[in-house]
Order: structure tokens, then sequence, then C-alpha cells
């Protein structure tokens, strides 16, 4: 008796798979620069209830809380976004577009029904 | 006695620049509205006019994606409250340097070749197609409808806010807006303006400017006119940032002033002449007044058009139609330096002046210091302007509700390929490099440029742009500046009413209504749905609704929360069923809609309960997760056909 053939096992679609990929670094690298501004911000920025500032410090004329904690996280994501845009994400096929094929579909299901009516 | 001295100072100029500004600007768009018509004709029509073809490149992808994002609040409402609470706003707003990353990485490449594979021109079409649920499409429809036209209402207005505000001081646009009022006089809903002449002729222009080009031209005369705004905006910001540090003799005098300055005190004055006046006396709106008495020198600045009318001592303003008071609202300056160099309006009359209330910030009154720290002043709220679990949440609700907009998702649709994807991330992030932190800068300059303008701080952008230009003996380069409060708002109204349209013909006539309508038909009813829910929402801003920043805030958060959680579900997960995803949207819009009602009930206007002091973005957001999950998993997994069309090769 002859063996039935094994069931060939679909493969993702690779754009779907590299989508994911991208997905799980972005949202790593949201969660980094989120806590690398906050947590600059928060302890060297903030005055406690009642607390005076005394001399306020500056780098490249802003406040330095305000330079470390906003401009410098956001060149390091700028520098990011060159390794991320041009070496780490993939260039995918998105396929071709199948224009009005939702609606050609919609239309033959209602022919169907009118058909079927008519029978 | 009271003594009021009087000078001009930095008196407003009426400028043609910006009405000339405007006017070529209009002229811009409509050019390009008609090139874009033109290239109509030779494509599929739906698919060009709500989706350009799918064939976006890099600047029109990069550009229109950061020229919708950035509506007036950009270059209006941020300036504001950068001027208003310093530079802890850098804070409030720094997740923009992640924005393009996160809300062009997350969906777009998924996003767009799931509506590729299906055919779809629009977001609940996406979902429709995605789940072969009908149900689920005119559901997605009503939200983005529901949501949309609050939100287009509230642009109207604001863009009509803006032109007034930038146009008052031209006499050529007094006399016309008058002229109008009276014209009008007696015409139902349009007439209800009377009041308000200016406005109301700003509000036609601007209605009329943007339905004609988004009408005619569609969604590609929106990306070019992007385009052109997006460039506008960045050429605006580029321009005043120098201008504005030089002004203020460098960043570090201005943030070691800023350091100095002390918040001032919220009045209500009682102004008042000697001697009944023989004529009407204006007081006009941010006018300067200096009381000395005893060698006590108090520096007042009004925030409202004052009047002392003939034959009567004791001015007062008009509260709304049918209301006035002689409690003139203003502020106190409390800071030493500005009130020793202040000088007060020539008024043509000594005033006297007495205060009848005087509050303090609620946080940061008398302390050196507040404007280079956090929480910032604040004059309502004693947790400051920026408390720590506040700027968690808005560094969270930047950043995702700017990927779950369904504005933006349909533009991830538009892109031609994905190395336009790549490039475009890179250049929007570098384009929100130099629009935002810049912006953070030149207001903290604004501050010590130009004091007392919290009377009014929504105008501090166009009056930065004047004074500046001015000291740099450039005063024509002002109406370029102002160009860019008119490119964003703009921007985002145009994309705004093509969603609407496209929800209106594609989502109800087309999917549920008559599938088989020609193009004849289509095209003749998306042209009429365009003028119609332009007018509406004109007709609306006559007489806008109160607390419409509020209802902005409502209208976009909500609209995050009902589809972020569901289109990135359906994008990355084959189990992912059209329960849980009709769950989790009404899920999210529920605990979203929940929270607000509360908080209205609680204060009595517009506002959110915010359990923990976390916005209800994030609340609703992680309810829309949860609940999409939950169902999911709680019944049958999608038919087999669809996991194979969308998942596999």
């Amino acid at each position: 008796m002859p063996e039935p053939e094994p069931v060939a096992r679909p493969e993702y679609d690779p754009t779907y798979l590299n989508s994911l990929r991208e997905l799980y670094v972005i949202i790593g690298l949201f969660a980094v620069f989120c806590f690398w501004s906050i947590f600059v911000c928060y302890n060297y920025g903030y005055l406690s209830p009642g607390e005076q500032l005394g001399e306020v410090s500056t780098v490249l004329g802003m406040p330095s809380w305000a330079f470390w904690g906003i401009a410098l996280p956001w060149l390091g994501v700028d520098v990011v976004a060159v390794w991320f845009c041009f070496f780490y994400m993939k260039t995918d096929d998105l396929g071709e577009a199948h224009e009005g094929e939702d609606l050609a579909e919609q239309v033959a299901h209602l022919h169907e029904g009118e058909e079927a009516r008519g029978e | 006695m009271n003594n009021l001295f009087c000078a001009p100072l930095l008196a407003a100029g009426g400028s043609n620049s910006a009405i000339i500004t405007f006017l070529v600007y209009i002229v811009g768009v409509m050019v390009l509205a008609w090139l874009s018509n033109r290239l109509l004709q030779s494509k599929s029509f739906l698919s060009e006019y709500f989706l350009g073809s799918r064939s976006l490149g890099v600047w029109a992808f990069a550009l229109t994606f950061a020229a919708t994002s950035a509506s007036g609040g950009s270059f209006i409402g941020t300036p504001s409250l950068i001027y208003t609470h310093g530079w802890i706003v850098g804070l409030w707003i720094g997740s923009y340097m992640i924005v393009p990353i996160v809300s062009m990485g997350l969906l777009a490449k998924r996003i767009n070749q799931v509506a590729r594979k299906s055919g779809s021109i629009t977001i609940p079409d996406v979902l429709r197609d995605r789940f072969e649920s009908p149900v689920f499409g005119a559901i997605a429809t009503a939200l983005i409808v529901f949501f949309m036209v609050f939100n287009l209402i509230a642009q109207f207005k604001g863009g009509s806010v803006l032109l007034q505000t930038l146009l008052q001081d031209v006499p050529l646009f007094q006399d016309v807006s008058h002229g109008l009022a009276e014209a009008l006089h007696g015409v139902p809903i349009l007439g209800e303006s009377e009041d308000k002449p200016g406005y109301l002729l700003c509000l036609l222009v601007f209605t009329v400017a943007v339905v004609v080009y988004t009408t005619y031209g569609g969604f590609r005369a929106v990306v070019w006119t992007d385009v052109m705004q997006g460039l506008v905006m960045l050429g605006g910001v580029i321009l005043m940032l120098p201008l504005a540090i030089w002004a203020v003799g460098g960043l570090g005098s201005a943030t070691r002033e800023m350091a100095q300055m002390t918040p001032p005190n919220n009045v209500k004055l009682e102004l008042t002449l000697t001697d009944p006046s023989n004529s009407t006396l204006n007081i006009p709106n941010n006018s300067w007044l200096v009381q000395d008495e005893g060698g006590t020198r108090r520096v007042f600045r009004t925030a409202a058009r004052a009047q002392i009318l003939p034959g009567e001592q004791t001015a007062s303003y008009r509260v709304d139609k049918d209301s006035y008071s002689r409690e003139i609202p203003g502020i106190e300056l409390t800071y030493a330096k500005q009130v020793a160099n202040a000088t007060a309006d020539d008024l043509g009359r000594a005033i006297q002046i007495r205060v009848l209330e005087s509050k303090e910030y609620a946080n940061g009154a008398g302390r050196p210091g507040v404007y280079v720290t956090g929480p910032g002043p604040d004059a309502k709220s004693a947790a400051g302007f920026l408390p720590f679990s506040l700027a968690v949440s808005f560094f969270f609700m930047w950043t995702f509700s700017g990927a779950g907009q369904p504005s933006n998702m349909v533009r991830l649709m538009a892109f031609n390929n994905s190395t336009t994807l790549r490039r475009s991330i890179f250049a929007v992030s570098i384009y929100y490099s130099m629009i935002y932190f810049p912006i953070v800068v030149i207001f903290c300059c604004a501050r010590v440029l130009l004091p007392g303008w919290e009377t009014e701080s929504d105008r501090i952008m166009p009056e930065m742009a004047r004074v500046t230009t001015a000291l740099a003996g450039m005063p024509w380069l002002a109406g370029l500046l102002v160009a860019a409060p008119f490119a964003a708002v703009m921007s985002t109204m145009d994309s705004f009413l093509l969603m609407i349209s496209s929800a209106v013909v594609r989502d109800i006539y087309q999917r549920n209504i008559n599938p088989k309508a020609s193009e004849k038909t289509i095209k003749r009813l998306t042209y009429a749905a365009t003028i119609a829910v332009g007018t509406i929402a004109m007709l609306a801003a006559v007489s806008p609704p109160q607390f419409l920043q509020d209802i902005i805030v409502f209208t976009g958060s909500g609209l995050s929360t009902s589809f972020l959680a569901p289109v990135a579900l359906m994008l990355y997960w084959p189990r992912f069923n059209r329960q849980g995803a009709l769950a989790g949207m009404l899920g999210g819009f529920a605990t979203h809609v929940t929270l607000y009602t509360v908080g209205t009930i609680m204060s009595g206007k517009v506002d959110a309960y915010e359990p923990f002091n976390f916005h209800p973005f994030m609340v609703g957001l992680f309810a829309s997760f949860v609940i999409a999950i939950s169902v999911t998993y709680l019944t049958s997994p999608p038919p087999e056909h669809l996991v194979r069309k969308y998942f596999y090769k």
C-alpha cells in the first residue's frame, strides 16, 4: 500500500517575518530611549516641592538635564535611524496591488446570491 | 491716586506681509491641485483619488507623513506651552525623537502589503477584507466618521483663528471683514457670527481654499501640497532659530535669564477715569498698564479688549454675546527686571487701576528656577505642568497615538516600495529633529524677548516672527515665517477632509449600498461628498462648540485607542480573529469614552478621568490589547484561507 504523500508545510511570507523582526527592534529602541530620556530628566531636571534652584548649569546654552536627557538621545535616535533604515531593515517585495479585487469579489458574491434566488 | 505712564511697547504694526504670503501660498496650492487633477484623468479613479495609485516616492511619502502629523498645534499650541511653562516642555514633546521610527516602522511594511493583497483603498476596507466582515468595516467607518467630524470642525476653527491672528492688524482685512459682517447680517447661521467678522472672513477663505484644492486634486494634490507645506515649515523654523538666539544674546544668556524668572499672577482689574469720558476710549487686548504708588511699581497687562463708553468712567469688556463685565482679566508681572523695564501703552488718557483679585500660580509662584526645571510652573495644578506620571504618559502617547491614527495609516498604504519606506523613516527622523527641538529653543528665547504674552500665548509664534525679523532689519521675512503655521493647519485639514469623504463614498456607498456603481457615478459622488463634508464642517465652525481643544485631544486619542490594537494584531498575529478584533476596537473605544464621560461629569467640562494620573489613551490602549487577545483565545481560530492569504507565501 503506497504511503500518503506528506502534506507540504506552508512557509511564512518573508516580508511578514522581516516585519516581525523589525517590530521587536522598534519596540526595543522605544524602550531604551524612553527610559534614557525620562530617567535623566526626572533625576537631574526636576525640583522637589519647596526646593530652590541655585546656579543653573548649562551645556551648549541649554539646562544640562535638557542636553543629556533630550538633545543627546535625540541625536542618538538619528544615528540609530541610519543603522536601522540603511543596514538593518530589509528591502522586501510588497507585491502587486490587486486593485478592485475586493470589490469584484463582493460583486461576484452578489451575483451568486441573485442567481441562487432566481433558481 | 494711581498714575498711568503711557508709551508704546512693541506696538503691533499693520504689516501686509502676512496677507501677501497667504495669497501667494493659496495660488501655489491651487496650481498643485490643477496638476494633480490632470494626472487623475489617466488613472483608476478611486485608487488615484484616495491613495495616489500607491506610487508615492521618498520625498512625497516622507513629507506628507510629517506634514499631516504636524497640525496647527505644532506651531501654535506647542510654542504657547513652551512660552508658558519653559524648558520642561522639551520633555513633554521629547518622544518626537522616536515617533518616525515607531509610527512608520511599526505598521508600514505590513499594512502596505496587506492592502495590496486585498486591493484595499481605505482603513475600513483593510479591516473588512482581512476578516471578510462587512459589519467590521461598517463599524470602523462609523468610528472614523464620528471622531473625524469633530476633529475637522476643530481644525477649521483653529485655521481661521490663526489666520485672523496674523491678519488682524492689516487695514484691508479689517475693512473687508466688517463689510462681510454687514452683508451677512440676518442670514441664518452665517449671520450669527456678526460679533466676530474677522473670524468669519478667515473661516470662509480657509474653507473655500482647502475644499477646492482637496476636491479638485484628491489625495495627490493633498500630498503635493503637503510636500510644499512641509518644506515651508522647515524653512520657517530654520530661519527663525538663529534670529531668536541672536536676538537674546545667545541661548546660554536666555537660559540664565529664565532661571531668574518667576511666574506672573493672574489678576482682575478695575480700570477707571477720573472724569467721565466724552468719547469711547478703547483699551486693546494686551495693553501694558503701570502703577507707581508710594515708591512701589506694579506692571499689568490686559487679557481682554475693554472699552470706556461716553459718559462712563469704568471700563468693561464683552464676556459673551449677552453679557459684559467690569472685572478686566489680565496678568501682573512679578519678575523684578521685567517690572523695572516695562513701559505703559499710550491710551490717550490717565487711568486709575484697582486690583480686584490676584491669584498666584498653583505651582512655581515666587520660585526662581521653575522655568528651567521640571515639573514646570502651572497656574492651576499644584503638581506642576508635567509631573512624572504625565511625563511617562506623554512619551507613550505621542509615539503610539501617531501610529494608531487612520490618517497616518492610510499614508502607509500609499508608498511604492520598501526602499522608499526605509529612506522615508530616516528622512522624517531628521526632519523632526530639525523642527521640534529648535521650536523648544526658539520659544524659550521668546520668554526672554517678549514678556507678558501669557495674556494671549497662542499669538506668540507670529509675534516672535514679527519681532525677530524687525530686530534683524528684515521685516519682509516675517511673511515667510508665518507661512509655517498656515502650512501646518492646511496639511492636516485636507487629509481629514479626504478621510471623511473616502469613508462616505468608498466604505458606505460603494461597499454597502451600491457595489456595482459606475466609475462616473463614483466620481461625481466623490466630488459632491468632499464639498458637502467641507461645507458642513465650516457651518458647524461658525459657532463652534466650547472646549474645542479638549475635543481635539479626545478625538485624536480616541481614534488611536480604537484602531491601534486591532490593526497591529491583524498584521502580525495569524491566530487573531474577527471576534477579537471587533472586541478590541469596541473595548478600546468604550474605555476611552467612559473615562471621558466620568471626567466630564466630575469637572463640568470636556475632561478625562485619569486613573493614577495616566492618560485615558494609555488605559484605553491597554484595555484594547487585553480584550482583543482574550477574546481571540476564547473563540475559534480564523478561517484557514485568510491565514494563508495574508501570512504565507
